[in-house]
């Protein structure tokens, strides 16, 4: 039993797949599906068995300069920290980033697979494809597969020609647009710092530090998400890496360590 | 439709380790021999290493049946590949085409546990670690399967490189000379081997740089 | 210290019948019990009073299948159990024409993980029976413990050596008043003044008098080695080199055994406990140069910083004996 995604090929195959074994390989990429009567309780215990990826903070704004967007880059397996670099910021082209939360390998592949859509819109139509026209794609694709076990939260924004653009994604099929989102485990905890600093008029620099700031925030309450904070720009000319910093170094950036008040007179050791 | 079995699940764990080290100018992939199920050993010389490109080699623990699928199927793929291009494919193609294959299954996984190691094209060490679905990633040295977790916390404290997310960027390549790799996957199976009962019996150590591929053995506990 | 000893007898023969303090009642509870035998509560008493003392007899340690129910409920909830040390093991055991040689692997495992590499599964039950214990580690040292004492203070009320059948039945009758719960399998053996004994008693109660038995994850692996082996009158060396081939075959096939073989030979009047008599398993590699670990801790500070008492002591009255 296989899904027809024939749908989501990049190109018409231009050779009907054959019944052979040479057919099948260079037949359109499909899924396998198993051969159960309880095809959720399969799915939701293979899946169970082989322990995706979960736990994040990923935040997202618009503000007068462009998109600020930010992310750890922890992944866990339960209380396993399975990575501590895990790139949850996609670049999809010089004009747009994704965000990953959910299930690692259902963000990573059909993120690549929408970069490979926005690519070839870009060579059908001699323009690049809008935020709107993109994040619609995946929404799309994501529809097609609710109720089927796929866990993905994303944002995809960026720069179009109608100016900065944001959208929030997910595996339930919402597709929502906004000036203001954070998506994860952490998010609660993002949102707290996001929204108490978030104007719409802040500088490159006072973005940065907040989106920053809300990434730290959140890795410090939520096990789930840590590693390094990355944040991204994106203006008009596209987007650039700001800054990537270990958390842990954060914290003794924002709480510096000072010599406690010692109410006693400090008299120097000997012989240190 | 199948009959429905109470207890019956199309997947079995084999169990065994598998440890890849990039180094500037060379690759270690290194896998245990054992084959077993539940508490019996069902062969002690069983190699999970298989070379999927001249420059590309994959170590897979997890379920043999569903393993040995995954390799055919890459090797297949790899063949037509080179019928297509006349080239061997390169190391980080090769670790996509995995992910993808990995993730064709995603609703009927191949219960397989996968490191890719080998040179990428600037002749660089490179290792790409995976879940069973294809999630994958570039990293310094990984460790997969039923020692990964006595493995791994011994690897991050000899090896751990600043992360490749840092800016400004850090300087992250494994300070390890190949003889030093290869002493330290010995030493890491060795110790595997005395507390996980699923690993053991003999170390197939695979070693990739510019001059080619070569290979050693290590004998390691029985019990 | 005989004061000590008379308080014991007391408590001995209050009971009248001095074996019925078995099936104990209350607190420490099992978790994963599915039945609740109330009935037990009843049952020693019988012996020991009259049925009005019933009620107001303290608790004297034991078991508790109070909440058995409540786990059941649970567990078909989805609550996760806690995991035992199990001793996947392979224990064995022969008689040979002077006596009884016990043998045992030294691995203890929790799920795929190794967590002793070099433990005792030959547990002393008196000075003439020792008993090899396989299954969840804690019952099987536990109720070999509690069988020992019963046996030592049985040797103090009849100042005899202990028999080997005594120790069975004692075993036997615990595991079955714990239908199985107590989850222990042993090969039991010994020497007393009726000859050598072995035997082997399943975690439900039930028992075998066999001249060679094997018990145990490895117990096949090791069996295939005394079905093909085993004689009448084997010689001391040849019955180790027996135990130890039969050990070597459960600790090399399966993988809930491994590490070292423990031997006990156990002959009239005389006993050898041989702790790791054979290392089958040394470790295959050790790096030459050793590991460095490159980041030591840190000094932060060198200052020392003296605590001036806070709290002051006033002079005052001595409080009052």
């Amino acid at each position: 039993m296989k899904l027809d995604t024939t749908g989501l090929e990049s190109l018409p195959t231009l050779i009907a797949p054959q019944n052979d074994v040479v057919g099948d390989l260079s037949a359109a990429p499909s899924f396998d599906l198993p051969n159960s009567n309880d095809f959720d309780g399969f799915v939701k215990e293979a899946i169970q068995m082989v322990k995706p990826a979960k736990g994040t903070t990923t935040l997202a704004f618009i503000f007068k300069e462009g998109v600020m967007v930010a992310a750890d880059s922890r992944a866990s397996m339960g209380g396993y920290i399975s990575s501590q670099s895990v790139k949850k910021i996609i670049e999809i082209n010089p004009y747009m980033l994704g965000t990953m939360a959910g299930g690692a390998a259902d963000c990573q592949f059909w993120h690549r697979n929408l970069g490979i859509k926005c690519r070839l819109h870009e060579l059908a139509n001699k323009r690049r494809i809008s935020v709107t026209g993109a994040s619609k794609l995946l929404a799309n694709i994501l529809y097609s597969y609710r109720g089927m076990g796929l866990s993905v939260g994303t944002m995809i924004a960026g720069w179009d020609e109608t100016g900065p653009g944001l959208y929030y994604v997910d595996s339930e099929g919402g597709r929502l647009k906004g000036t203001r989102f954070s998506v994860g485990s952490g998010s609660p905890y993002a949102y707290g710092v996001l929204d108490n600093g978030y104007r719409y008029d802040l500088s490159v620099e006072e973005a940065a530090e907040l989106a920053r700031r809300a990434i730290y925030h959140a890795t410090f309450r939520d096990g789930a998400s840590g590693g390094v904070a990355s944040v991204y720009y994106v203006g008009p000319n596209g987007w650039k890496k700001l800054s990537g910093d270990d958390v842990g170094e954060l914290h003794y950036h924002y709480y510096p360590v000072t010599p406690s008040t010692v109410e006693q007179e400090m008299v120097e050791a000997t012989g240190a | 439709m199948t009959k429905k079995h109470a207890n019956w699940s199309p997947y079995d764990n084999n169990g065994g380790s598998c440890v890849a080290i990039a180094g500037a100018d060379y690759c270690v992939i290194a896998a245990d021999t054992r084959m077993s199920t539940g508490y019996n050993i069902l062969t002690r010389d069983y190699s999970k290493i298989s070379q999927l490109a001249d420059k590309a080699v994959m170590a897979s623990s997890g379920f043999q049946a569903d393993v040995k699928a995954l390799q055919k199927a890459l090797s297949a793929k790899h063949l037509i590949y080179q019928h297509q291009h006349n080239k061997q494919m390169s190391c980080p193609a090769m670790a996509q085409l995995l992910s993808n294959t990995l993730y064709y299954k995603r609703f009927f996984p191949y219960y397989a546990f996968n490191v890719l190691g080998g040179l990428d094209n600037e002749g660089k060490g490179c290792v790409f670690t995976y879940d069973a679905v294809g999630s994958y990633e570039r990293v310094g040295y990984s460790a997969q399967g039923s020692g990964s977790t006595l493995i791994i916390p011994f690897l991050d404290n000899q090896l751990k490189s600043p992360s490749p997310l840092l800016l400004p960027a850090k300087d992250a390549v494994t300070p390890l000379s190949e003889t030093e790799a290869i002493d330290l996957v010995k030493t890491v199976f060795a110790s595997a081997t005395e507390r996980d009962i699923y690993t053991g019996d003999k170390v197939e150590i695979v070693i990739l740089n510019a001059s080619g591929m070569r290979r050693e053995y290590m004998e390691l506990r029985k019990d | 210290m005989e004061n000590n000893q008379r308080l014991k007898l007391k408590v001995y023969t209050s009971l009248s019948f001095p074996l019925s303090s078995l099936p104990r009642q209350t607190p420490i509870s099992s978790p994963f019990s599915h039945f609740s035998p109330v009935q037990y509560k009843r049952v020693p008493l019988g012996f020991a009073k009259m049925a009005s003392s019933v009620v107001d007899l303290p608790p004297k340690g034991g078991f508790s299948f109070d909440l058995c129910r409540r786990n059941e409920m649970l567990e078909k909830k989805g609550l996760k159990s806690p995991t035992f040390l199990k001793t996947g093991t392979t224990i064995v055991g022969l008689v040979f024409q002077d006596g009884v040689i016990l043998g045992a692997d030294t691995r203890a495992t929790e799920g795929p993980i190794v967590a002793d590499k070099n433990c005792e599964k030959i547990h002393y039950m008196a000075p003439n029976i020792y008993c090899c214990g396989a299954g969840t580690a804690a019952d099987t040292e536990a109720v070999t413990d509690m069988v020992s004492s019963q046996l030592q203070l049985h040797r103090y009320h009849t100042g005899r050596e202990s028999r080997v059948v005594t120790a069975l039945t004692f075993l036997k009758k615990h595991l079955f008043n714990y239908q199985g719960h107590v989850s222990a399998a042993l090969v039991l053996g010994g020497v007393d003044i009726t000859g050598p004994h072995l035997h082997t008693i399943y975690p439900h109660g039930s028992t075998d008098t066999l001249p060679f038995a094997t018990m145990g994850s490895g117990s096949l692996a090791a069996m295939s080695v005394f079905e093909s082996k085993y004689k009448e009158s084997l010689s001391r060396d040849e019955g180790i080199k027996i135990v130890v081939e039969a050990i070597c075959a459960g600790i090399f096939n399966d993988l809930g055994s491994g590490s070292n073989v423990d031997v006990c030979v156990i002959t009239k009047g005389h006993k050898e406990y041989l702790r790791n008599h054979l290392l089958p398993n040394p470790r295959t590699y050790v790096n030459p140069k050793g590991f460095t670990f490159p980041k030591k801790t840190e000094v932060l500070l060198t200052k020392i910083t003296p605590l001036k008492e806070k709290v002051e002591v006033i002079e005052g009255d001595a409080m009052e004996e």
